[in-house]
């Protein structure tokens, strides 16, 4: 699979290229929502859980205010969700040249997936200078390392987005059952709140998530500084298996693509 | 039915397609029901899925060099079987092996966005059809100057008209220099210039060795551009051959149709002459849409006259393009239509060795009043006839060579 990409990567960049162009073309400010609409959110969340549930972090989260903890992980989840559903979409969007133009279909869904996590990795990057600039303790020279999380976060959302896409050309339905799964998934991540508010009983099963992990991972990073552990390589083995798990089964189902469309 | 094919086939190594009792079945999704079904069969592997039959049982074998020319009605498969051969559709039965780059035209604008530029959308075209971006800057030139649509190219192609976006997806595919060309009706679109243009690019692709699959309704076109010509029908081969007998044999094909809704007899209207009916038979009274040349041919008419005065009659015979052959007045031969009853007149022209070249052509009536000056109606049947010979112009005449009677004599040349 990753050959095709190679021997198509032309043509993989040109889908990339329209995918960036296509995103905020015809609006007024453009790139700019890409970082506004995330910030937006961020500044929702953070009324609500400092004013309103008044959560208070745990002493080990290295003296990080709760904005700068919730924007560590929000932004990769904004990635990795906005990737699924633009992936998922990506088949029906273009069935106008799936029926008349032979190529590899699994290209869409990376591009649309490697755009999404290239906008918002700029954003990311973007929040967390900010944050620095604000005194909070982000360790900036760490960022290289987030790329350790988020190269598995990616390949994994292709999977997901992968076999959702084959399955809603066929299935139409399968569109409104993701929009409320993604939603359930983001609450069971520890994106809002630290892992610790999990009750002991159902921590276990909490921490099952690999998105979990990548988030907790993030933030021991980001915000306190930590290196790199041999444990992540589990991330990498789950991500491979469901990026690998995903495409097979979309390629199981692409040749007939042309049939529902 | 096989007729013999005009060239000479070149050696196998050579065959760029080759399809074996290929199918298609496209799968039957309505109810959410079935769509599970279905869903679950193409993950099992099944064949158990509610379908119907779009393309069945084709064997084709094209060879390097070799024009095919498609032809058939709408949704007998033509498009389905490009698809396949351009590898857009997966067959659900046969083999399909296909070697050497394609070019595909299926379609008008095939991978253009339309909210990006032509020129935009050049490069999208391009990387699909396996450019790099290099590659393509090197040929941005050649195709923009070959579509010819001025500044348009810059403008977003949803502003296009069809036409122009045919303009630059032949553009863009003539740049690729394919080995196989797939085109889809895409001649049909463009203005006379354009099509002369593409069809004389075609040529030259041709005469350089290039391989052809044209789609086309137009018989023109699938005859001056096609070696052979394959005519599917309700999804399955009907025939296949030389271009010029499958094109006349699907031409025919159509007339029958043609006649078997116009058979009735025309209603009766106003107050002048008009040929209620007219039927072409044969010798032995069965309707007659094609004849071999040299056959007996009966041209049956009846006209109707208010007045009850018999009219005058002419009958003339075009070749499909126009050119008249022959054509005689009622008059001149002293004939008079019996009376059929009701202001009718029923008459028959015999034709009894018709000698015409091969190919199609229309026989035409006319009624005139009845003093033959004033033409009132006209009405025509086309007729194909068939057959082999290099014999050249309209008709044959009748001759034989013979010894000559000539001699040198008077002033010597030497």
């Amino acid at each position: 699979m990753p050959a095709t990409v190679y021997t198509h990567r032309w043509l993989l960049a040109s889908f990339l290229r329209r995918e960036l162009g296509t995103r905020y073309a015809g609006s007024v400010s453009g790139a700019a929502w890409a970082l506004l609409n995330p910030l937006a959110l961020l500044a929702l969340y953070a009324f609500v859980f400092t004013m309103v549930f008044r959560v208070r972090l745990p002493v080990d989260s290295g003296g990080a205010s709760y904005t700068a903890f919730a924007a560590v992980a929000l932004w990769p989840w904004i990635m990795f969700s906005e990737g699924v559903v633009r992936g998922m979409g990506c088949i029906q969007d273009n069935g106008g040249l799936i029926r008349k133009v032979a190529f590899p279909h699994a290209l869409l869904v990376y591009a649309a997936v490697l755009s999404s996590f290239a906008v918002h990795l700029v954003g990311y990057v973007a929040v967390l200078a900010v944050l620095a600039a604000l005194g909070e303790p982000v360790h900036l020279f760490r960022l290289p390392l987030v790329l350790a999380y988020l190269v598995p976060l990616a390949l994994a959302a292709v999977g997901v987005a992968a076999a959702l896409a084959a399955l809603q050309t066929l299935l139409k339905d399968v569109e409104q059952v993701v929009s409320i799964g993604l939603t359930v998934v983001f609450y069971c991540t520890p994106i809002l709140y630290p892992l610790s508010f999990v009750p002991e009983s159902l921590r276990s099963w909490a921490a099952i998530n690999p998105l979990a992990s990548v988030v907790e991972r993030l933030r021991e990073v980001l915000l306190q500084g930590a290196g790199l552990l041999p444990a992540d390589l589990w991330l990498w083995l789950a991500a491979l298996v469901v990026w690998w798990a995903g495409l097979r089964f979309f390629e199981r189902l692409s040749p007939h693509f042309e049939d529902f469309l | 039915m096989r007729l013999p094919a005009a060239r000479p086939p070149s050696p196998a190594a050579d065959v760029l397609v080759a399809l074996q009792g290929v199918g298609k079945d496209y799968p039957k999704v309505t109810a959410g029901g079935d769509r599970l079904r279905t869903l679950w069969g193409l993950l099992a592997r099944r064949a158990d899925i509610p379908h119907f039959r779009a393309l069945q049982g084709i064997d084709l074998r094209i060879r390097r060099g070799e024009s095919l020319g498609l032809v058939g009605e709408n949704g007998a498969g033509k498009s389905t079987l490009l698809k396949i051969i351009a590898g857009v559709v997966k067959p659900s039965a046969g083999t399909v092996q296909v070697r050497g780059r394609i070019g595909a035209l299926l379609e008008l604008g095939s991978g253009f966005h339309p909210e990006y530029t032509g020129r935009e959308n050049i490069f999208l075209a391009a990387a699909l059809m396996g450019l790099s971006r290099r590659e393509t800057m090197e040929r941005v030139g050649d195709i923009v100057s070959f579509a010819d649509i001025g500044a348009h190219i810059d403008e977003p192609i949803k502003h296009y008209s069809s036409g122009m976006a045919v303009r630059l997806g032949f553009a863009v595919a003539t740049a690729l220099t394919p080995e196989i060309l797939i085109t889809d009706e895409v001649l049909a679109v463009g203005d006379e210039s354009f099509q002369k243009k593409c069809i004389r690019w075609l040529e030259r692709f041709l005469g350089d060795g290039g391989t052809l699959l044209l789609c086309s309704h137009s018989m023109y076109h699938v005859q001056t551009l096609c070696s052979r010509a394959l005519w599917l029908h309700a999804g399955a081969a009907r025939l296949e051959g030389d271009s010029f007998d499958v094109t006349r044999e699907y031409l025919a094909f159509h007339e029958e149709k043609g006649r078997a809704g116009a058979q009735a007899p025309r209603p009766a209207q106003g107050l002048t002459p008009f040929v209620r009916d007219m039927r072409l038979e044969r010798a032995d009274g069965t309707p007659a849409e094609a004849v071999a040349a040299g056959e007996e041919l009966v041209v049956q008419g009846l006209a109707w006259s208010p007045d009850g005065r018999p009219p005058a009659l002419l009958f003339g015979i075009v070749r499909a393009d126009g050119t008249p052959v022959y054509g005689a007045h009622s008059h001149d031969r002293g004939f008079v239509a019996t009376g059929a009853g009701e202001g009718h007149f029923a008459f028959a022209i015999r034709f009894p060795g018709l000698m015409l070249l091969p190919g199609k052509y229309l026989v035409r009536l006319h009624v005139l009043d009845p003093e033959g000056l004033r033409l009132f109606d006209t009405q025509e049947r086309g007729i194909s006839v068939t057959g082999r010979t290099r014999d050249y112009g309209l008709v044959q005449l009748a001759h034989e060579w013979t010894e000559g009677s000539l001699r040198p004599s008077g002033p010597q040349a030497s």
